[in-house]
């Protein structure tokens, strides 16, 4: 700090001090503030226990009280300052000419949306009370009219709300309500925007489709942490982290509640006898329910009904490429339960085949996200806590000898292969 | 109105500072440079006209005194030339400056943006389907003119043909856009047709 900033110190502060305890003392704040303001610190200077507002405090004793008391101040000082000084009108409120005919014009747009979804709905309860026998495709012809009809009400849902400021402003402070429509829409919108196409090029690039599935288009999305350690798609994990079960975070962004199975697996299990690689299942549960605003799964926390295979730390044996472990989110036949017909006897860790898992239950895979183990230094600890064996196995390529035997060098080269020639020799 | 604080501060301490002020130029002017000056009087106005910022002034840079310029020879930081030139390649005095927004000002240009959009979509969308009505209106009114009389009547469809004729809407003496003649690369066999009257 410079000798000028010391000078001014305690007259900053000073300025600082009168200006929160008036405004601690006057709550409220009209458009002329500058006299109020004077006024007020006259009359009080001192309040006897000035309260700090978070929003407001600019003071460095104002913040520090705060903060003792536990309550960390909003924004930058800045910031503060600035909403302390400004009148707090609401958004929609602001008076500007423009903004406000453009609010106006918003509002007149919605209402017609809101007419057109009161007849959408007029409609579609009238199709519904129409026998089958009136219509000429029969029972066929009343649900696809129906579900293109709901289609179409669910744009118009969107419709109503999309071009409301403050749902925008909600939504990109990660406040927006999941049970809503359009707040599942944009964030849909936002996810296919760049997360999907990460999680869709991991798919191409570790040859997902055709290793794990036959093809998969994900729908939702899946974030996968270890304790606080998040995971980006594909990336190489600590064999100490991942010795937990993760915790999982998926996002639907349809409407309703649905059980899914999860289950992790390694695609990249050496196979010596084979020469080639197997599958095992490091984790299967199944009955998980999922919903818009209920997306958090604890693959540790999920009870003993739902977990059919329990966690198994992901290991790869020394000398082995890297293993593709992938964390799959699987939306069961609506309504059905599934775990009864799975004990953890009857399902084998080894080999286990997604494909006919899948096929089996009649269930789409929707969500997907993956990452990679190798051998490190933790692997062989990990694996005998976990109590496998084979952590002294160590995988060597077989050496490939020639069948043709070498060659000396002929005619050009032999001739020119002298130590006269060494500068044309590469 | 942060500006209005701002004042308001300003007015608040209005006589702190003029005494300052007042010191500060008096110092300069009357007691001789042997005399270390506090170097808080210098640089203090230019504080206290930014009590808000909190990132340290440009002008500290330089040891803490505004150089002078060599190339310009006005007093202000000296720039560093790799900015410069930078400027000057990516930059033109005819570019329009980059439109940066605050957050809520940048939402209300969005709504205004919103609103703007919706409004011409609807006022299109109104035009075209006011134009469809006509057309269709005029439809039917000539349908109705073809269906007037009984066939084999005399006269039978007169009024539907005189509705079709297409005299004078291409302008005075102008001919129906049916019957001229496809541009073509080489003259047609019959340059002119002489003998045609309407």
């Amino acid at each position: 700090m410079s000798a000028s900033q010391k000078a001014v110190r305690p007259l900053a502060r000073y300025i600082r001090s009168t200006q929160s305890s008036c405004q601690s003392a006057g709550a409220f704040r009209t458009f002329s503030s500058s006299v109020r303001l004077n006024v007020e610190a006259v009359a009080e200077p001192t309040a006897e226990k000035p309260k700090y507002d978070p929003e407001t405090v600019t003071s460095i004793k104002g913040e520090k009280a705060l903060m003792r008391s536990g309550i960390v101040p909003i924004g930058s000082r800045r910031r503060r300052a600035a909403i302390k000084s400004s009148d707090n009108l609401p958004f929609e409120q602001l008076p500007y000419l423009c903004f406000q005919e453009a609010l106006k014009v918003l509002r007149e747009d919605r209402e017609e949306e809101l007419k057109l979804i009161a007849t959408e709905r007029l409609r579609i309860s009238n199709v519904q009370s129409r026998d089958v026998s009136t219509f000429r495709g029969g029972q066929l012809e009343k649900e696809t009219k129906l579900a293109s009809m709901r289609r179409y009400l669910e744009w118009l849902k969107i419709q109503a709300d999309i071009n409301d400021p403050l749902i925008k402003k909600r939504f990109e402070d990660g406040e927006g309500d999941m049970s809503k429509p359009i707040y599942r829409y944009l964030a849909d919108r936002k996810w296919r925007e760049y997360q999907r196409k990460i999680i869709v090029q991991r798919i191409e690039q570790f040859g997902v489709v055709p290793d794990f599935l036959p093809h998969f288009e994900p729908t939702a999305d899946v974030h996968l942490a270890f304790k606080s350690r998040t995971v980006q798609p594909g990336e190489y994990i600590d064999s100490r982290v991942s010795e937990v079960a993760p915790r999982l975070k998926v996002q639907v962004f349809d409407k309703g509640e649905r059980l899914v199975t999860v289950v992790v697996m390694d695609g990249d299990v050496p196979d010596v006898e084979k020469d080639g690689f197997a599958t095992r299942c490091h984790f299967l549960a199944t009955d998980i329910p999922l919903s818009p605003t209920d997306t958090s799964v604890p693959l540790s926390k999920l009870t003993n009904e739902q977990v059919i295979l329990p966690w198994m730390p992901p290991f790869a044996q020394k000398g082995s490429p890297y293993h593709r472990l992938a964390a799959f989110v699987i939306e069961q036949q609506p309504g059905v339960k599934i775990a009864s017909n799975y004990q953890a006897k009857d399902v084998r860790r080894e080999s286990f085949v997604l494909r006919a898992f899948i096929q089996k239950e009649r269930a789409k895979a929707i969500g997907f996200n993956m990452f990679r183990a190798e051998w490190d230094e933790g692997t062989a600890g990990v694996m005998e806590r976990a109590g496998i064996e084979g952590a002294d196995i160590e995988f060597k390529r077989k050496r490939v000898v020639a069948l043709k035997p070498k060659q000396k060098p002929r005619g050009w080269e032999a001739r020119h292969s002298g130590g006269k020639y060494k500068s044309l020799q590469r | 109105m942060a500006s209005q604080t701002h004042a308001s501060i300003r007015t608040m301490i209005s006589p702190l500072l003029a005494s300052f002020r007042s010191l500060s130029l008096t110092s300069n002017s009357t007691i001789p440079r042997a005399l270390p000056i506090p170097s808080f009087t210098r640089s203090w106005t230019t504080t206290m006209m930014r009590s808000f910022s909190t990132t340290p002034s440009l002008a500290l840079r330089g040891g803490g005194r505004a150089k002078k310029n060599p190339k310009s020879g006005r007093k202000g930081p000296v720039k560093d030339p790799r900015i410069t030139l930078i400027r000057y390649h990516m930059q033109h005095p005819l570019t329009p400056r980059p439109l940066r927004f605050s957050r809520m000002r940048a939402l209300r240009h969005w709504t205004i943006h919103r609103a703007w959009m919706l409004a011409r979509r609807k006022k299109l969308e109104a035009e075209e389907r006011e134009l469809y009505r006509m057309y269709q209106s005029m439809h039917s009114a000539c349908e109705e003119l073809r269906l007037l009389d009984a066939p084999g009547t005399k006269d039978a469809g007169r009024l539907y043909r005189i509705a079709m004729e297409k005299k004078g809407i291409f302008g005075h003496g102008g001919v129906p856009i049916e019957y001229a003649r496809m541009q073509t690369d080489t003259p047609g066999a019959e340059a002119w047709n002489h003998g045609w009257t309407r």
